[in-house]
């Protein structure tokens, strides 16, 4: 039985009469401690998805469950990891997981609680920097903060919202690393949002491409069976993750090729008009 | 350890002294000296200036008051307000004194006087010494005009007998019928009169001189006349003193009392019937009279000092009022738009009010509420707090603080419903996410997320309420810096001129340490790098 569902899900904005459709008829079903990857392009309502699945906003149409119950509000077993980092400016890094973590966790002690704090600290190795505020912290770090809290909640289900977009491609990569890291000794389902096709094949378990809006629905998935774990360095000669690379990207630029002959005419019929003498006369 | 310096330098908002820790450290003397130039020096510069020009323009323009008073005099008149404060402390801490410190304190005091009369003495001769040298000065000026005043008027004198005489001469030859003769005897008529003055107003150039030498500035005329001044009032704060502690000293008066009320008794002892009556009740007045003494204090007049201190006051009042009651609104206004739209049409039309017009509502209120102050409870309780009880708080203290919480409100109530309003939307996802109930949202999300605006809304409400305040003061005749204002403008001496303009900075200086003081506690609170604005 599938763990994580979205069945028939649709949502829209705007008044009835100028309605939007972002999403429609989407259906996607997560297994347990499945990493599933969706890839889109920008503006395809991917981060509309993710707050679908994480509860912050609510279906026109459809279902979203979890273990076969209806998720209809926000809560720390869906964590959310937001693309922005959403770190409260005021609160040190320890300050910010704390916070998450005394909510979720209210029975803790004031030792279990820094105890647990200092641990999801560590393993994004933030230690040193526990004290400082957002601001002082450079992009990757304020990431690993955003991930440590949302690790810290020990959510069921983790949504990340585009994670690494906006952090340079070193930073990125040694990101990477480290969720899979974390992931691998501590499994979870895991729903992560992306555009960057090499970094869902090197940590996803399975590819779903997200069509283009609007009216996106998911196409149909493509199994990530490399085995782990995964060796970036290795995996460019890798003649599968090769031939798997192809074929989402592929898929992805046939997509928007359609989706553009879709949305502009190529066949405007042009009047036929000739200039009938240049020299005046 | 220079990083921290800096730190905290910044942090104060007192930037301009970065360059100079930064030179103490070595660090690029040449652009931390030009720096010096630009933030320190032309400032400086600017402000030597501004007194220059000042000094220069201001005995131009002559008043009723007297001249418009020069830097110079109004730092006298800073300096005269100062030394009566002290001197009422002092003569405050005599009444009280008893034993041997009051005694000698007495012999102290007593030596003092016996100098300054001899100083006083001193500077009376020497006024009157610039005096007759004044007036040596201004006659030996005025001799030569007054010279020529009397050649002048001799001159004219004989012009104008001569010139009657040949008139008359004309007078007698007019011939009977001739009317152009006598045409001619008019106009030679005229031509007198208007000879005679043109000659008048030529003596009265001449007069005016004199009178303008007469009137010269002699400056040190004017500075033994400052210094016997001073020296007379120091005279009479001295006498003063003596007699507080001497024979209007408290522990002295009580001693008087006892003495008498031992004579009661002793009388009491041998008497009865009606003089046993009348002694009685003599006992139990001297009784009242030394208990009401013994609790007695100084009657200590509101000096300058004490008027800031409960003008300061007064404006810590309205200003805790003004944010009690301007956050919680805000908060609202800012979290509920319908609260917000209810609010709007009050927030537009009362921001704009005057204190002018707050201030007698206020004090109609207030003494609605308070229709006796003497035997108020609420006032009594203030009265009998340990430091606040010293400053007299009344019905018009409070509707003063009133007008300044009412003035100064808005713009911490507007800051803050817009603090509240702008909360990024993420930090509310994440409010949602943990499921933070009301509460917890407000303080841990909401409240933090706005305290920089609504830090900023206070500064600017701090300074609304200083500037309000004055104005209240002045109107109420509330004991502050508006009603001594006020006391001097109606005093209307030169004196008290000067001491208007040392209240002008006086007003800046502590409106200015007020707004420095806001400006520390928004930085303590801001979590964004961005500067505050001076």
């Amino acid at each position: 039985m599938a763990y994580l569902e979205l069945e028939n899900v649709s949502i829209g904005f705007g008044p009835p009469t100028s309605r939007t459709e972002v999403l429609q008829n989407i259906n996607l079903s997560v297994a347990e401690n499945e990493f599933v990857a969706v890839i889109g392009f920008s503006g395809s309502g991917k981060s509309t998805l993710m707050s679908l699945l994480s509860g912050l906003q609510k279906p026109d149409v459809g279902e979203v469950r979890l273990q076969g119950q209806r998720i209809t509000s926000p809560g720390p077993h869906l964590g959310m990891m937001f693309q922005n980092y959403s770190l409260l400016p005021w609160l040190s890094v320890y300050g910010n997981i704390e916070l998450a973590v005394k909510q979720v966790f209210r029975k803790f002690s004031k030792k279990q609680l820094k105890e647990h704090v200092d641990r999801y600290i560590e393993m994004v190795s933030l230690t040193p920097a526990s004290w400082k505020k957002p601001h002082e912290l450079s992009g990757g770090m304020r990431q690993r903060v955003s991930l440590a809290r949302t690790l810290a909640m020990q959510p069921e289900v983790l949504v990340l919202d585009e994670p690494l977009s906006a952090l340079d491609a070193l930073t990125r990569a040694v990101l990477q690393d480290e969720i899979i890291r974390i992931w691998e000794e501590d499994k979870r389902t895991v729903v992560m949002i992306t555009n960057d096709v090499d970094e869902a094949l090197l940590m996803a378990d399975r590819i779903v491409p997200l069509t283009m809006g609007p009216k996106a629905t998911l196409a149909d998935d493509f199994p990530v069976t490399l085995e782990r774990p995964r060796d970036r360095a290795t995996l460019n000669i890798n003649p599968e993750f090769k031939k798997l690379k192809m074929d989402v990207t592929n898929f992805m630029i046939g997509m928007n090729k359609e989706a553009k002959e879709l949305r502009v005419d190529t066949n405007v019929k042009m009047p036929d008009i000739k200039p009938t003498h240049f020299h005046a006369a | 350890m220079k990083y921290k310096i800096l730190k905290a330098l910044d942090v104060a908002g007192l930037q301009f002294l970065d360059p100079i820790v930064r030179l103490i450290y070595g660090e690029e003397p040449k652009v931390q000296l030009s720096k010096i130039g630009r933030f320190i020096v032309i400032p400086i510069l600017a402000f030597i200036a501004f007194l220059g020009i000042w000094g220069y323009v201001a005995p131009k323009h002559a008043t009723k008051s007297g001249e418009v008073p020069t830097p110079g005099v109004v730092a006298n008149a800073a300096d005269g307000i100062w030394t009566f404060h002290k001197r009422e402390n002092i003569k405050s801490r005599d009444y009280l004194l008893a034993g041997d410190r009051k005694e000698t304190s007495l012999t102290e005091a007593q030596d003092r006087l016996a100098s300054i009369t001899k100083a006083e003495k001193a500077a009376s001769s020497k006024v009157a010494e610039a005096q007759s040298a004044l007036s040596a000065e201004i006659a030996s000026l005025q001799a030569p005009h007054k010279k020529e005043l009397a050649e002048l008027k001799a001159f004219n004198k004989t012009a104008s007998n001569s010139r009657k005489d040949s008139l008359s001469e004309l007078a007698e030859s007019v011939s009977e019928n001739s009317s152009s003769e006598r045409e001619a005897y008019l106009d030679a008529l005229r031509d007198h009169n208007s000879l005679s003055a043109l000659e008048k107003e030529n003596e009265k150039k001449i007069s005016a001189k004199i009178d303008e030498i007469a009137g010269m500035k002699y400056q040190p005329l004017i500075d033994a006349r400052f210094a016997l001044k001073l020296v007379a009032e120091e005279k009479q704060f001295l006498q003063k003193r003596v007699e507080y502690l001497s024979k209007n000293n408290r522990s002295e008066k009580v001693a008087e009392y006892e003495a008498k009320l031992g004579e009661y008794e002793a009388t009491l002892a041998s008497s009865s019937g009606k003089e046993l009556e009348k002694t009685g009740a003599r006992i139990l007045r001297q009784e009242e009279r030394i208990e009401r003494v013994s609790d007695s204090s100084y009657a200590q007049p509101w000096t300058f000092p004490r008027q800031i201190k409960r003008s300061l006051m007064c404006v810590f009042f309205g200003f805790i009022l003004a944010s009690m009651i301007a956050i919680p609104i805000g908060i609202l206004c800012g979290l509920s738009s319908v609260f917000m739209a209810a609010m709007t049409p009050f927030i537009a039309l009362f921001k704009p009010v005057s204190p002018i017009v707050w201030l007698p509502i206020a004090l109609i209120v207030v003494g609605g509420f308070i229709p006796d102050p003497d035997k108020h409870w609420f006032i009594d309780s203030i009265n009998s707090l340990p430091i606040i009880g010293s400053y007299d708080l009344n019905p018009a203290f409070i509707a003063s603080a009133i007008t300044v919480a009412l003035c100064s409100l808005w713009p911490t109530l507007v800051n803050t419903a817009l603090g509240v309003a702008s909360i990024d939307k993420d930090h509310i996802n994440v409010a949602r996410v943990l499921r933070l109930g009301f509460w917890s949202r407000l303080f841990k999300i909401v409240i933090p997320s706005a305290l920089p605006l609504i830090f900023a809304g206070l500064r600017i409400s701090l300074g609304v309420g200083w500037m309000v305040l004055i104005a209240a003061e002045l109107l109420s005749s509330s004991e502050g810096i508006g009603k001594f204002v006020w006391d001097m403008f109606n005093n209307g001496s030169s004196d008290s001129f000067a001491q208007m303009f040392v209240v002008v900075f006086v007003v800046g200086l502590i409106g200015m340490i007020l707004d420095r003081t806001m400006i520390v506690f928004q930085r303590l609170v801001s979590f964004d790098e961005a500067p505050t604005s001076i």
